[in-house]
């Protein structure tokens, strides 16, 4: 039971992405979901190394690069969009934008 | 014995940094938990000898992201507290709701698998260095449109977050 | 030689082409040359083919046009027998004297080619009708004879009255072909054929109560064509059509084409206790309610027209009860005595110029003394005065009707009160125009032109000679029907001194009803100190208007029918339109805003409803991808 086999580090990941997942439920400021999406794809970065572990391959590793560089992008982008919004508004609410309501 | 501390660790910090995120009121409060998660994990692909990764995560995000997010924290003012009444109709029932359900599969699939993992493939046995020797060889080979494309983006990436942030009222009022 | 009989049949087919092909590029001398000759020729060969027929000892021959199906045999053929032999000579012979009569009537008229177009027309229908040798060519017969009834009823079409007659004409006829088209599908159904000798002879084969069904339907037909209550409102009203084509169709030919189907299928109906019955009684009621509405009718065509009903009735009455040899020769003489008095009343109208009103009429006997001769002969006809032709064929059918005893004594007897009233009317009529004292100056009333007079002595003659073919001296007509009707149990007369005691009964009832007539409109006697209570007064107000109103039946038909129809399809319209369709329509159109607008309410905007749409399907996946190998485990 003691031994650290790769399963546990997945446990640990699927753990990580839950909470990620129930923090951008909850919360309703803009940045602070942003942060859970962070945690989620932290996870994922977590899931990919220990596979590359697990199968002995470096390609594991290879794609947290491109999950890291695409994850700066994203905050890069989504960050400039936030500034943008609560230009307008002064509150960092999410739940007042409901322009795309059908 | 050391090997499962060395995984308690970091593991525990984990989750204790990915529970302030989304527990605490202040930001900058969130923001720290994050950087603790960020560093905590750099920790752990140490011991799974992804050393590179490591040190670009650091760099990376903890330092690079965060700080970002940091900015844009006291741009956007901290002072503001959050309401903790849920303004969404419905949508604490149905959090609640979804949460029931990913615990109920979870107990369901821990009980049925006795709480192993039954991997599908099996592990290796030897250990790969996460050398940047090694990681350069693929990268630059295998993975090198990919690659090409990623450095697009991001390129993308910045004109659009320049032009997001252009404030064209600031232009026309001085200069 | 057989084919012969193809010429008077199809020759004023080919007249009323050949007019109709001309527009109106010829004169009226033109057409009268080309009709004119046109039905002497018809004659001429009708009588022909009627003296070999009288030497042929009556054997009737057919003559095959097209044969259309092999089985059942339908093919386009006709039959020369005893009864489409009379018709076939009453037909042709009236035509000529009629289309004279209508060259002086309608001339000048603007469409005097279209007039003698629609005459021929029907002339040809007519035949194709009396000549048929099986069901379906009859049927033929039977609608186009109703086409040219409109065609001839609503011919000054510019007239609304004449257009709504016309389509009252051709609604009734067509419910009566309703019944007509029943009866041929379940002849078809029970014999497998239409021709006449396969059908008619076969018929002590078939179980009474399906020829009882058969024939049922079959009378409907004669109801509507023959004007029968209730399908009766169309006659008075097609007097609307001029005055001559009234006198061929509505009076000799076209209404008596009921009759005619009806003896024709006597082998079928002589089986049926219930449909004679139901002839009977219908004929009866039918010649009592218009003989009762025809004393106080005060146009001078619908009194006739009013008469020809009930004489049709009297047909009826004697079909019912078997004496299917009486009603053909009442329907010889009725056509005789009913064309001449409708001659005269076209003259009447048009020495008055167009005044039809017999109230306004009067005295004219001084101005148009051929014209009331000719007319007090067809009276008294009509009343059944030996030794003019009327008083013999009503006599048959009322001895015919005494003969079978029991409750048919009671029919006699109301048969014989329709005689008096029919006595009673006409001698009315007669008086009031051409006897009582003028109401209008008559000083420049000159009497009927030439072309005129002629049909006039001519149909005068007939009507008091004609009765002679068929006394109980000489029986001429059931000689001549007695191969067609070798199969049929007829109704004879009864013999001896029965027979003299019927005949003086029924010579006093038309006494009894002229001289009624004459002591109330010639005499005035109603003006008089002895009939001046109000009580009195009062009935005879009542009578005046019930018989004017054809009893109320009329606006009870309204009533019912029409307002019916109108309230049932309005009601229709809002339940079945407005509630049912629109509701399915709307409910459709409906159902998809709605269900739009329920599935969009998923639309939020918000993200973090997406987001949690986003968790739940994400554990479905989750859930798929772990616990199907679990489950296969």
């Amino acid at each position: 039971m003691f031994e650290v086999t790769t399963d546990w580090y997945l446990t640990l990941a699927a753990l990580l992405f839950s909470i990620g997942f129930f923090g951008m439920m909850i919360r309703r400021n803009a940045l602070i979901m942003f942060m859970c999406i962070e945690l989620m794809l932290n996870a994922v970065n977590l899931t990919f190394i220990a596979a590359s572990k697990h199968f002995g391959t470096i390609d594991g590793q290879v794609a947290v690069f491109f999950v890291l560089v695409v994850a700066a992008a994203e905050v890069v982008v989504g960050l400039a969009i936030i500034v943008s919004i609560f230009r307008k508004q002064s509150s960092a609410s999410v739940d007042v934008l409901n322009l795309s309501r059908g | 014995m050391v090997d499962f501390l060395l995984f308690l660790l970091p593991a525990s910090l984990v989750l204790i940094g990915a529970l302030i995120v989304i527990f605490a009121q202040n930001p900058v409060h969130n923001a720290m938990g994050l950087v603790l998660t960020l560093i905590s994990l750099a920790l752990i692909y140490i011991t799974l000898n992804a050393t590179f990764v490591a040190m670009v995560q650091m760099l990376v995000y903890a330092g690079a992201v965060m700080t970002l997010f940091l900015f844009v924290i006291m741009m956007i003012g901290v002072d503001k507290k959050e309401q903790t009444k849920e303004s969404i109709k419905g949508q604490s029932l149905l959090v609640s709701g979804v949460l029931m359900v990913l615990i109920s599969l979870l107990i369901y699939v821990a009980i049925n698998s006795n709480f192993k993992w039954d991997l599908w493939f099996e592990a290796v046995q030897f250990d790969i260095e996460g050398t940047p020797q090694l990681i350069a060889g693929t990268l630059f080979t295998a993975w090198i449109f990919p690659f090409e494309i990623i450095s697009i983006l991001l390129i993308v990436a910045t004109a659009a977050a320049i032009a997001l942030a252009y404030d064209t009222k600031k232009k026309k009022q001085n200069v | 030689m057989e084919n012969l009989i193809l010429v008077p049949i199809f020759l004023p087919l080919v007249t009323a082409i050949f007019l109709f092909i001309q527009k109106n590029l010829i004169k009226e001398s033109i057409v009268n040359i080309y009709t004119l000759s046109s039905s002497v020729i018809s004659f001429l060969i009708t009588s022909f083919i009627f003296v070999t027929f009288t030497i042929e000892k009556f054997e009737s021959y057919s003559v095959v046009l097209y044969q259309w199906t092999e089985s059942p045999k339908i093919d386009f053929s006709f039959t020369l027998d005893g009864l489409s032999a009379l018709m076939l000579l009453l037909v042709s012979g009236l035509s000529i004297f009629i289309q004279q009569f209508s060259t002086s009537y309608m001339s000048k008229d603007e469409n005097y080619r279209k007039y003698f177009v629609y005459f021929n027309f029907f002339v040809f229908s007519m035949l194709v009708l009396v000549m048929s040798s099986n069901f379906l060519i009859m049927f033929l017969g039977w609608e186009l004879v109703g086409l040219s009834s409109y065609l001839l009823i609503s011919f000054w079409s510019s007239k609304t009255s004449a257009a709504k007659a016309g389509n009252k004409a051709f609604i009734l006829n067509r419910i009566g072909d309703f019944g007509f088209l029943v009866g041929l599908m379940f002849i078809l159904n029970t014999f497998k054929s239409f021709d006449f000798q396969e059908v008619l002879h076969k018929a002590n084969d078939i179980p009474v109560n399906t020829i009882t069904v058969i024939t049922l339907f079959l009378i409907l037909g004669a109801f509507g064509k023959s004007a029968q209550f209730p399908l009766f409102s169309w006659l008075p009203d097609a007097m609307e059509g001029p005055t001559p084509a009234s006198a061929l169709i509505h009076a000799a030919t076209m209404v008596t084409a009921g009759v005619f189907m009806l003896v024709r299928i006597s082998p079928l109906l002589q089986y049926s206790e219930t449909t004679s019955f139901v002839v009977l009684v219908i004929g009866l009621l039918t010649a009592l309610i218009s003989a009762f509405s025809a004393i106080n009718q005060y146009d001078i065509k619908k009194v006739l027209a009013y008469s020809t009903i009930s004489q049709l009735g009297f047909m009826f009455i004697a079909i019912g009860v078997g004496a299917y040899v009486a009603a053909v020769f009442h329907l010889l003489t009725h056509a005789f005595f009913k064309a001449l008095l409708f001659l005269g009343a076209g003259a009447v109208i048009e020495a008055l110029h167009h005044e039809q009103d017999i109230r306004n009429m009067g005295g004219l006997r001084k101005k148009m003394p051929l014209t009331a001769g000719m007319m007090g002969v067809g009276t008294l006809a009509i009343s059944g005065i030996p030794p003019l032709a009327g008083f013999w064929s009503k006599d048959e059918i009322l001895a015919s009707i005494f003969s079978k005893g029991g409750i048919y004594l009671g029919f006699w007897a109301l048969t014989l009160i329709a005689a008096v009233l029919t006595a009673f009317y006409m001698g009315r009529h007669w008086l009031l125009i051409f006897n009582s004292e003028p109401s209008k100056p008559i000083e420049d009333i000159h009497d009927a032109p030439k072309n005129m007079k002629f049909p006039l002595v001519v149909l005068g003659i007939f009507s008091i000679f004609i009765g002679f073919v068929n006394t109980p001296f000489f029986h001429g007509v059931e000689k001549l029907l007695h191969i067609t009707l070798e199969e049929v149990e007829i109704t004879h007369v009864p013999e001896g001194l029965t027979l003299v005691v019927l005949a003086l009964i029924s010579i006093g009832a038309g006494f009894a009803g002229l001289f009624l007539a004459y002591l109330i409109f010639g005499r005035n006697i109603l003006q008089g100190k002895l009939f001046n209570n109000d009580g009195f007064k009062n009935l005879i107000k009542f009578t005046k208007e019930a018989s004017f109103n054809v009893l109320y039946l009329n606006k009870i038909g309204n009533l019912v029918f029409v307002a019916g129809a109108k309230l049932f399809s309005k009601r229709v319209a809002v339940i079945i339109d407005s509630i049912l369709i629109d509701g399915a329509v709307n409910l459709v159109a409906n159902s998809f805003s709605k269900s739009a607008k329920i599935t969009s309410s998923s639309q939020t905007g918000l993200v973090r409803n997406y987001v949690l749409y986003f968790g739940f399907f994400l554990i479905v996946l989750v859930a798929v991808f772990i616990i199907t190998p679990l489950v296969g485990n």
